[in-house]
């Protein structure tokens, strides 16, 4: 991709002159991987800011160019992987860079979500954390049409309540996270 | 710690009969001053490829200030409050941390200002203080400034300390990075004044804190500080995570203790990085590829960014662990965190912010 074919696409998609800029600031590969990425899946600026801050921030901390960043495999398989729709391409893209700028957040997060699979509660009771585990509490959510409904979804919290797998995942919330990172 | 020599001193007309002018006159003798009838606006961030804010710190106003001396510290929208008060004196820095939260505060006002009208701060306080005996007020001059980074210049502090220290219900607290103490330590702070110093281990000062005095510099001054009749605090903070951090911040810590008795110590606090999405930008320009910018920092409720919490849950945990096996039982409180955070590290948390805020007033 050239100069040119990125500042058609900022053009086109209405960008800042300053997102413009600092795109075109960058080493040209990396520019022009970041292209490849964008064009074909027209991402937007808010996105593509986010990605542009987060490639950047890698490459400082792995000493890697955001070229090499991009090539990497999940990267540029999700990229084209034919099964997906290109929204979700993008969505596992986005994740994928967000696992490799937030390792040990998504450590965590890969924990808590393995022990409430083993937990064995979904799909009629669902349980989640918050966005970046801000807040360390656990979210619960379930939905009943009977008493008889709410009573067997009552039983099977309780039984959870006393399983090791839940004690674990408020362990990790509260810091004891040492062995995952 | 790197002297401070401003390329040149503006002066608002109305000023020079201050003695913070008289003050500035003798001591920078060499430097030019200029008078002005009234200073103009400057812009700080506005272009990016010119940096506003770093040359704002080269060139010092003295103007009379408008607005509010004495306020309330915002603190941060849901978090726990340490009902603590502001006064101040003078807006910006001559020091230029990489983190420093007043390269997006200051973004579009950064000139480095001092304010002339010492008289109106001591009458405005006067006012409220006299008008709340019953209240006990913890008053800090390090919100938008050092506070005592220019007071080798200014003699700030010369004129408001022998105020603060006659009234009854007020401890005022000098939060600084510097090591500027010599013109303290002739003036009686009646136990009544906190020197507190923002610490980090000397390979943070080397990277994040420019211009700084080091973290030998900082312990020399709180000892003279001590010995001169002061209490002392410190504030670990911000707490930076890298590499290697658990070992340089024990070592700080064991370094602290080694030269500073902590039975002595009015109170601690404990802060991690804290940043927002603006400030990240400006410092991304400022200081592009500072590794500070990738630490795994997530966007909290109140917008700002911090480490993820049970990492700094983690942070906290240990830092309180090498704290307490050297200082049992000193005061240590958590900067800016959530009700959440404190009860994970310390198994409790304050019920308001009165209750902190007495506790901290009312210890040492």
């Amino acid at each position: 991709m050239t100069e040119q074919d990125i500042r058609d696409y900022s053009t086109a998609k209405g960008f800042h002159p300053q997102t413009l800029k600092r795109w075109l600031n960058w080493q040209a590969d990396d520019a022009s991987a970041l292209a490849h990425l964008a064009l074909p899946l027209k991402i937007n600026e808010n996105h593509l800011r986010d990605l542009m801050d987060w490639l950047e921030e890698i490459a400082v901390r792995d000493g890697q160019s955001i070229r090499q960043i991009l090539a990497r495999r999940l990267i540029s398989e999700s990229a084209t992987d034919p099964r997906l729709g290109r929204s979700d391409r993008f969505k596992r893209i986005k994740e994928e860079i967000r696992r490799l700028r937030f390792p040990r957040l998504a450590a965590v997060e890969d924990a808590i979500r393995a022990r409430i699979v083993d937990l064995k509660l979904y799909p009629k009771i669902r349980l989640s954390v918050p966005s970046g585990l801000e807040g360390g509490r656990l979210r619960i959510e379930f939905a009943a049409a009977t008493r008889t409904e709410f009573k067997q979804l009552s039983t099977r919290l309780l039984e959870a309540g006393d399983k090791q797998k839940l004690g674990e995942i408020f362990d990790f919330l509260a810091g004891e996270i040492d062995e995952i990172i | 710690m790197k002297s401070f020599r401003p390329d040149e001193i503006v002066v608002e007309q109305g000023s020079e009969c201050s003695p913070i002018y008289r003050n500035l006159r003798r001591r920078l003798p060499d430097v030019p001053f200029r008078f002005v009838e009234r200073t103009a606006h400057q812009d700080g961030n506005g272009s990016t490829a010119y940096d506003g804010f770093g040359a704002a710190k080269r060139k010092l106003y003295l103007t009379r200030h408008k607005g509010e001396f004495l306020k309330k510290c915002p603190g941060s929208d849901g978090q726990v409050c340490c009902n603590y008060f502001i006064v101040n004196f003078a807006s910006n820095c001559p020091m230029d941390c990489s983190y420093c939260y007043l390269q997006e505060y200051l973004g579009d006002n950064p000139q480095l200002k001092v304010f002339s009208n010492v008289d109106d701060l001591i009458e405005e306080t006067d006012q409220t203080l006299r008008k709340h005996r019953a209240l006990f007020f913890r008053v800090g001059t390090g919100e938008i400034t050092d506070s005592l980074a220019l007071e080798p210049y200014t003699g700030m502090l010369g004129e408001l300390i022998p105020y603060f220290v006659e009234q009854p219900n007020v401890l005022l607290e000098l939060k600084t990075k510097s090591a500027c103490v010599d013109s303290l330590l002739g003036i009686d702070s009646k136990r009544r004044v906190v020197a507190a110093w923002s610490m980090n281990p000397q390979r943070v000062i080397d990277w994040h804190e420019a211009g700084t005095a080091s973290l030998s510099e900082r312990l020399d001054a709180a000892r003279r500080c001590q010995e001169a009749g002061y209490r002392l605090a410190f504030h670990f903070d911000p707490m930076i995570e890298y590499p290697g951090w658990e070992a340089d911040y024990e070592e700080m810590i064991e370094t602290v203790f080694a030269n500073i008795s902590w039975q002595s110590l009015s109170w601690l606090s404990l802060g991690v990085l804290r940043t927002t999405p603006s400030l990240k930008r400006v410092m991304r320009e400022r200081f592009f590829g500072s590794a500070i910018l990738s630490g795994e920092q997530v966007l909290c409720p109140d917008g700002k960014l911090r480490y993820f919490q049970p990492l700094r849950v983690v942070m906290y945990r240990k830092m309180v662990t090498w704290i307490r096996r050297i200082a049992p039982t000193v005061k240590i409180y958590l900067c800016m965190e959530s009700k959440e955070v404190w009860q994970q590290v310390f198994g409790f948390a304050p019920s308001c912010e009165k209750e902190l805020g007495n506790q901290i007033s009312y210890f040492g």
